[in-house]
């Protein structure tokens, strides 16, 4: 069934493109159902198009909403690809070895969301061509935006050439040569740390903002992703063990789960000792996280979601912590929506409104997006999800290919 | 959502009712208008073209002298072809040796918001989402940081016991916003004005986030003014219709201060609270303010360095 | 720290009038003027003129030395002024501000007339501080421009002398978030 390889680039793309729509019914439903939400989501982008941002719950106070906060969300998971990238190529960790794909391609995927996401964000997207050097006009260095513009389309590159350089070699039967690639691999790991400290930078560089405005927001930044995109990560791995028959080894979400457990710890402490700075004394810059976690005002839309979001973010912790099961991957599928989930609020929702409540001017308003905005949002984890796919299904057959004919 | 608000809000009472039935509102259809096609309906070759070369046009600070006046009479044309509205756009450029200053009598203000309506009028703001430069506290004796205030009073005033301040874009010094644009679409003109080219501005919001004294709006829906209510003298940095999806703020009135005019406000303020005039002359009515009167500025721990001081009797 | 004070630097550093440059777009006012007979930091400066805003001034057209019927005044003796001037429970009287023999002057408590048009004079009198302020720009309005000549707003422009408090009143609209 396979095409009798050569070395063209355009019979890889063409198979890497049957490779990744061909499935049994139920795949080929989830792709339907993947369409189906992005179509949804797609038209309701024609409806926010036309008629403009009013179509959001975004106001003049809180001028940010559910866009940006995925955005910041999914900047985390693609960082956190490095998390396999690292041990991968720097300590030659052959588990790791066999999944950094895996990584890569959930990395790819987030990326697309994020630029998405600030893509329908944006109040005129037919004008993002004042932001190409040259012919635009770009505030570089001063607005920490175009760096983020930067680092983000940078590590998109970066993690979408890698891959495609290795599996092209793999697709042709050979072995990809080290000189070529490694140096854009270890560029990638300092690039994933970017990603995410600029994109923190971009909250944390604002004084307007008190509650953004804080040192260890970069930091935890990192702390949650490292725990978040990790989960993510395990998460794929769990179901393309069970739905594939790409082999993954036990041993890999042992592994991962060290690292989730050590970052979402960090992750924590540096909560705790946030809601100390904010509560122990409590000035006026702390009017935020009093919104956040108790309400302000009377409002307080957004106390049930950080409770939930700090109770399965330490269930999570805890879940991983001590497991009892030793591995088993129905429980690691728990214990990993959980911690995804709680970060995903907290870091989401949780980070972005209160730093707009009260507004400079003290005024508390809530926040609630719209359906057409949730419906914006849907369409776009649809695409991010279609991504990851179509990414990850010809790379594993590739590399499942590569093996055998290896090991033959 | 704002409409459920206001019909349960006291104050919209006639003007809001008879602004919805004469229906007749002027929606700006910018240049991002292009591919939307603006009003619809049957749009010529020349309305087409126009909007082209609005549409690729540069910066407005890149541009020369020449295209400045291009796309002042384009705009103009524009207005004349989609409203039949006869407006003049002017691209007054900055004059040497000023620097405009603004102080606020706090002791003096009653609250009866005439700025803030003159403002509306004058900059042509959005009449749908209410939109408006100037916000005024009502404040507790006791307190000097207008976030402590009420800013949605609406009842007699002054109200016993109680203070008013007012806050609006400050043309800071070293604005955040500047900083914070990505596209160089705002910044301050050597008068000291912070300006917005909202046909470069993308609309993220970055510089709305960075404001610390929420000194910027954004066009969240298309702006709708009633056509006989329109200010036709604008600026193209001004007071000019704007269009959805940009950011607008207060720009001390340019289209009236570079005539050597009183921004809307200080024109308008019946308690002479309002005091504005050039930084840069010694013996100007702001100089005077600043050298003898004891002044402050809001929020001057964040280095901002506001061109806006508060000041008592 | 970044900026800070570097605007007051900037003015600060010029001591220099501004060179009025005739800004084509100043035009004269169309309202009577007066030239004030103080000075301010920039020299002369105008005020605008009062006397055309008083109804049936001039006032010694009826302020004659002609006796009157007694039922005559209430119409004749500004029966609709109320005085809120002054502390409370001692309220100003008419003659305290008003010449006792030329109606057509103001008067200070030594008895030198005042011109309608130039009131802060006698304004200034009790409200010296205020005139202070008023002449150097802190208090009082400027009328329409802020380049070209300066043109000030009289005391009475602003405030009614029989009762200067300004009053209570609903504000000419309101601001959102209305949302409680």
């Amino acid at each position: 069934m396979t095409t009798k390889p050569n070395n063209g680039m355009v019979p890889f793309l063409a198979d890497c493109l049957r490779w990744s729509l061909s499935g049994g019914v139920g795949f080929k439903l989830y792709l339907a159902g993947l369409l189906v939400v992005m179509g949804a989501g797609g038209v309701a982008y024609l409806r926010q198009f036309q008629e403009g941002l009013i179509t959001t719950g975004m106001s003049n106070i809180v001028s940010w909403g559910l866009y940006i906060s995925n955005f910041t969300f999914f900047v985390g998971v693609a960082a956190a690809a490095v998390m396999l990238i690292l041990p991968a190529y720097v300590y030659k960790d052959k588990d790791f070895h066999e999944v950094v794909i895996i990584g890569e391609c959930v990395a790819v995927g987030a990326l697309v969301m994020c630029l998405l996401f600030i893509t329908v964000d944006m109040g005129g997207p037919l004008k993002i061509w004042h932001l190409i050097p040259g012919i635009g006009l770009f505030n570089w260095p001063s607005s920490i935006l175009t760096w983020d513009v930067l680092v983000l389309n940078g590590y998109l590159a970066l993690n979408a050439l890698v891959p495609l350089y290795i599996l092209h070699c793999n697709y042709h039967n050979r072995a990809p040569v080290g000189w070529k690639y490694l140096p854009f691999v270890f560029l990638s790991i300092f690039w994933a740390i970017s990603i995410h400290m600029v994109t923190a930078f971009l909250y944390q560089g604002l004084p307007a903002r008190p509650f953004w405005n804080n040192p260890l927001l970069g930091p935890r930044f990192l702390a949650s992703a490292f725990a978040a995109g990790p989960a993510v990560i395990m998460m794929v791995l769990i179901v393309i063990r069970e739905k594939t028959a790409y082999p993954v080894d036990a041993k890999i979400f042992l592994k991962l789960k060290r690292i989730i457990v050590v970052a979402a710890v960090i992750n924590l402490v540096m909560l705790f000792s946030e809601v100390f700075k904010e509560f122990y004394t409590f000035t006026h810059h702390s009017l935020s996280a009093q919104y956040l976690f108790f309400g302000l005002e009377g409002h307080n839309s957004l106390v049930p979601w950080i409770w939930t979001a700090i109770s399965l973010n330490v269930l999570g912790t805890l879940m991983f912590a001590f497991d009892p099961t030793k591995g088993r991957p129905g429980y690691l599928m728990i214990a990993a929506i959980s911690l995804f989930s709680g970060i995903w609020i907290e870091k989401g929702f949780g980070l972005i409104i209160p730093g707009f409540v009260p507004s400079p001017m003290g005024e508390v308003v809530d926040y609630a997006p719209t359906l057409n905005e949730i419906t914006i949002t849907l369409g776009i984890l649809a695409t991010g999800a279609l991504v990851v796919t179509m990414l990850i299904k010809p790379a594993l057959r590739i590399l499942l290919r590569y093996k055998g004919s290896m090991a033959s | 959502m704002d409409d459920k608000k206001l019909k349960s809000s006291p104050g919209q009472k006639s003007s809001r009712r008879s602004f919805l039935k004469g229906a007749a509102a002027l929606t700006a259809a910018g240049s991002a208008g292009l591919l939307t096609g603006g009003c619809g309906g049957s749009v010529s070759a020349e309305t087409m073209g126009l909007q082209w070369e609005e549409f690729f046009k540069k910066n407005y600070r890149l541009m020369t002298p020449e295209e400045k006046q291009a796309t002042v009479d384009r705009l103009e044309r524009l207005a004349r072809i989609r409203h039949d509205l006869d407006i003049e756009v002017s691209n007054r450029e900055p004059r040497e040796n000023v620097l405009y200053g603004y102080a606020f009598n706090i002791s003096r203000c009653k609250g009866y918001m005439d700025c803030v309506e003159a403002c509306v009028r004058e900059n042509n703001l959005d009449r749908r989402s209410k939109t408006q430069y100037i916000r005024l506290f009502e404040m507790d004796p006791g307190q000097l940081d207008p976030t402590s205030g009420e800013g949605r009073y609406f009842h007699e005033v002054p109200a016993a016991n109680k203070f008013y301040m007012g806050v609006q874009c400050f043309h800071c010094e070293n604005a955040p916003c500047i900083k914070a644009c990505p596209t160089k679409a705002t910044w301050r003109e050597p008068d000291g004005i912070v300006v917005v080219d909202y046909d470069w501005c993308i609309g993220c919001r970055y510089c709305l986030a960075a404001c610390p004294y929420w000194g910027r709006r954004f066009n969240w829906g298309e702006p709708e003014v009633p056509l006989d209510e329109i200010n036709r003298r604008q600026h193209y940095l001004g007071n000019r219709m704007r269009m959805k999806g940009v950011m607008e703020k207060c720009t001390f009135c340019i289209q009236r201060s570079r005539e050597g005019r009183l921004p809307a406000c200080a024109e308008a303020c019946p308690t002479g609270s309002r005091v504005f005039g050039n930084l840069l002359d010694p013996d100007s009515e702001i100089r005077f303010v600043l050298k003898n009167k004891k002044v402050f500025r809001f929020k001057e721990d964040l280095g901002t360095d506001p061109k806006f001081w508060y000041f008592m009797d | 720290m970044a900026g800070q004070g570097s605007v007051l630097e900037r003015i600060d550093a010029v001591d220099e009038p501004f060179a009025k440059p005739e800004i084509e777009s100043v035009r004269q006012l169309t309202a009577t003027t007066v030239v004030a007979m103080e000075t301010y930091q920039g020299g002369e400066f105008r005020v605008l003129a009062r006397k055309e805003f008083i109804k049936r001034f001039r006032c010694s057209v009826c302020h004659t030395e002609k006796p009157m019927a007694a039922r005559d005044g209430a119409l004749f003796t500004h029966g609709d002024i109320r005085i809120n001037h002054g502390r409370a429970g001692d309220a100003l009287v008419c003659a305290e501000c008003h010449h006792e023999k030329e109606r057509d002057f103001l008067a200070d408590s030594q008895g030198l007339k005042v011109d309608f048009d130039h009131s802060y004079q006698l304004c200034g009198k009790c409200h010296f501080r205020q005139k202070r302020d008023w002449i150097g720009g802190a208090h009082g309005k400027r009328e329409t421009y802020w380049a070209g000549e300066r043109v000030v707003q009289n005391c009475t422009g602003c405030h009614n002398p029989h009762s200067p408090a300004f009053p209570r009143k609903m504000p000419e609209t309101y601001s959102l978030p209305l949302d409680d």
